[in-house]
């Protein structure tokens, strides 16, 4: 095909009409933000599924997977004559249970199957996790707890979830289903709105820009703006699209030297140390390199971000994980995702590696992503790989570790991170926590401090995260508990006992950390 | 080149007005620009303004202006004495 004369842009769109309409098919299930894709090349197009165009098959272009997936669709579209099902924009609210899309009613089917009524006449089946938890209405002294729990079946009409056992328990309960219906509705509408067919121009991803474009990270619309994003007008698609970047793109806006998180916003001077050192590695002085022989110049080793209690955010499609990498454009990046969940939704690519000595922990690495940046994974847990001394030295100049709400206080997780936080803590480096609530982040915080004994430093206050998720998700297992993803941010390291000037007794009582605001 | 319906991927719309995303980005420094703007078209008021108020014409209202010159004797071009040597 001759391109010799277009543009990349338009060559990507050229190729966009010309793909087989039977390229992969996005499916996004349960609460989290999770896109199964095989695809790790760069020039894939494949996210778009061409709505109303037939098939033109192409000879040039086909680097598309040929999973079980694929196979399958091809086979179906060939099969079957008839268009897909296109969900128009107004008329993407639909009960789940009669959905048109069956992966919707599957995950209907799931929520009858595993998700208790919350009325507070049935007996509690999990302790409540938080104080606004429906769960911990559900009490004797409270006059309820009388009935056995029972699944939920009863749809609301108004947003189409099942949310109560019966219509009884539902339209008693109808105050507390209130205040949640609208965005239950709008999570049903996005849901569909995945699934719908349509053409996705939120999720074709920009590349690299020229070392001069200044990034602005006040907000979402000046860095997509900025970054040179297709111009994202709905609120739909905008939500859609930072349910995904919101991961690499809150590290970023903290780490990137114009953060919109200064001293005077929520940094403490403590963080500005940590980070000013990771941004000396991030933005380091032009060396005059070039691509001839006199232009090879030493180059630091890559920035390191550990992601712990990696799950949804390991199967993240490459290209936005890559868009972390286009915010920093002179520094390399190796993103180590470490988690036993680090393989959720990636069935495709087990069986993990064998364990040899050249890798010991069979983590899969993928390093053909453009030379800027390397994805590790170890499904292992996190305090394994430190007592072998595996990433081992750490340096706070290179090192970040990010956790994506690590539940460190929440009563189900935070035994597992007991033996990781004082590691964490000995290494120095700083750690960049998120957390899907307020409330779970002050119970982090609190967890963490009690866990430190005076031996971490808050490096930048909990507050709301300026890229976080605008989509609100469902949890399938309880859909009254709507989250989104990274709501808010917050930092810690370990102290560090440095020789310092003495400039007399402190009466804010400084020396405790800067834990208390 | 591509057929049939093209997604609007531009920040501007089909008769080039700025989209929707583009009012958003610009949002936070609206009331920025717009208060420099005016204060740059101040200034440069303000200097029109006095440059013409400076090269305009003076104001001699408080000069006595003298009575005009008395007709008459003394005056040396109109005494009978001279004669004239004709035209020349």
């Amino acid at each position: 095909m001759a391109a010799p004369n277009l543009c990349s842009k338009c060559l990507r769109q050229a190729l966009r009409y010309s793909l087989p309409s039977h390229v992969s098919r996005r499916t996004f299930a349960a609460s989290a933000t999770k896109s199964p894709s095989t695809e790790r090349r760069l020039h894939q197009a494949s996210r778009q599924r061409a709505a109303a165009l037939e098939p033109q098959r192409s000879t040039v272009n086909e680097p598309l997977p040929n999973t079980s997936r694929g196979q399958q669709d091809k086979k179906d579209a060939s099969q079957r004559q008839s268009p897909r099902v296109l969900l128009r924009p107004n008329n993407l609210f639909h009960s789940y249970t009669r959905s048109p899309s069956p992966e919707i009613r599957q995950r209907a089917a799931f929520i009858r199957q595993n998700a208790y009524c919350p009325h507070p006449d049935h007996q509690p089946t999990r302790q409540p996790t938080s104080p606004f938890d429906p769960e911990g209405r559900k009490t004797v002294e409270a006059g309820g707890a009388q009935q056995p729990p029972r699944h939920v079946s009863h749809e609301c009409p108004d947003c189409g979830i099942p949310v109560s056992c019966c219509e009884e328990h539902f339209v008693d309960d109808y105050g507390s289903h209130l205040e949640i219906c609208d965005m239950l509705r709008q999570i049903n509408e996005d849901d569909h709105d995945l699934v719908s067919g349509r053409f996705f121009p939120e999720f074709e991803y920009p590349g690299v820009q020229i070392d001069e474009a200044q990034v602005n990270l006040t907000n979402w619309d000046t860095l997509l703006y900025s970054r040179e994003f297709h111009a994202v007008n709905e609120d739909r698609p905008m939500r859609q699209v930072t349910r995904l970047l919101t991961y690499p793109i809150t590290v970023g806006s903290v780490l990137h030297e114009l953060s919109p998180y200064g001293l005077k916003d929520r940094i403490l001077p403590e963080g500005l140390r940590s980070l000013s050192a990771l941004r000396y590695t991030l933005h380091p002085p032009r060396s005059g390199a070039g691509i001839d022989v006199k232009g090879i110049r030493p180059n630091p080793p890559p920035m390191r971000l550990f992601v712990l209690g990696a799950r949804a955010e390991s199967s993240l499609p490459r290209e936005v994980w890559l868009q972390l990498a286009h915010l920093f454009p002179r520094a390399t990046f190796h993103v180590i995702l470490i988690g036993p969940e680090a393989m959720a939704n990636r069935d495709n690519e087990f069986p993990l590696p064998e364990r040899t000595p050249a890798n010991p922990f069979g983590a899969i690495v993928e390093d053909r992503l453009g030379g800027q940046m390397k994805i590790s994974t170890y499904v292992e847990y996190f305090h394994t790989l430190h007592a072998a001394q595996h990433f081992y030295p750490y340096d706070p100049y290179f090192d970040c570790f990010v956790l994506f709400h690590p539940g460190l206080g929440h009563p189900a997780s935070s035994h597992e991170w007991t033996e990781t936080l004082p590691q964490l803590l000995e290494t120095k480096v700083p750690v960049l926590c998120t957390g899907y609530t307020e409330f779970d982040m002050e119970r982090d915080i609190a967890w963490v401090k009690e866990q430190a004994k005076g031996e971490a430093d808050l490096l930048m206050q909990a507050g709301e995260n300026r890229f976080r998720s605008l989509r609100w998700d469902l949890n399938d297992a309880d859909p009254g508990d709507v989250s989104c993803g990274n709501w808010g941010v917050w930092a810690f390291r370990g102290k560090r006992y440095e020789a310092d000037e003495y400039r007399g007794k402190r009466e804010d009582g400084d020396g405790s950390g800067g834990w208390e605001k | 080149m591509p057929v049939g319906r093209i997604p609007s991927a531009s920040y501007y719309d089909a008769r080039n007005r700025p989209g929707a995303s583009l009012y958003r980005a610009r949002q936070p420094y609206l009331i920025k620009n717009a208060i420099t703007g005016v204060v740059i078209v101040a200034f440069v008021a303000g200097v029109y303004s006095f440059t013409i108020r400076a090269i305009g014409q003076d104001d001699f209202s408080d000069v006595p202006i003298p009575d005009a010159p008395i007709q008459g004797a003394a005056a040396p071009h109109t005494t009978a004495g001279v004669r004239s040597a004709g035209p020349a």
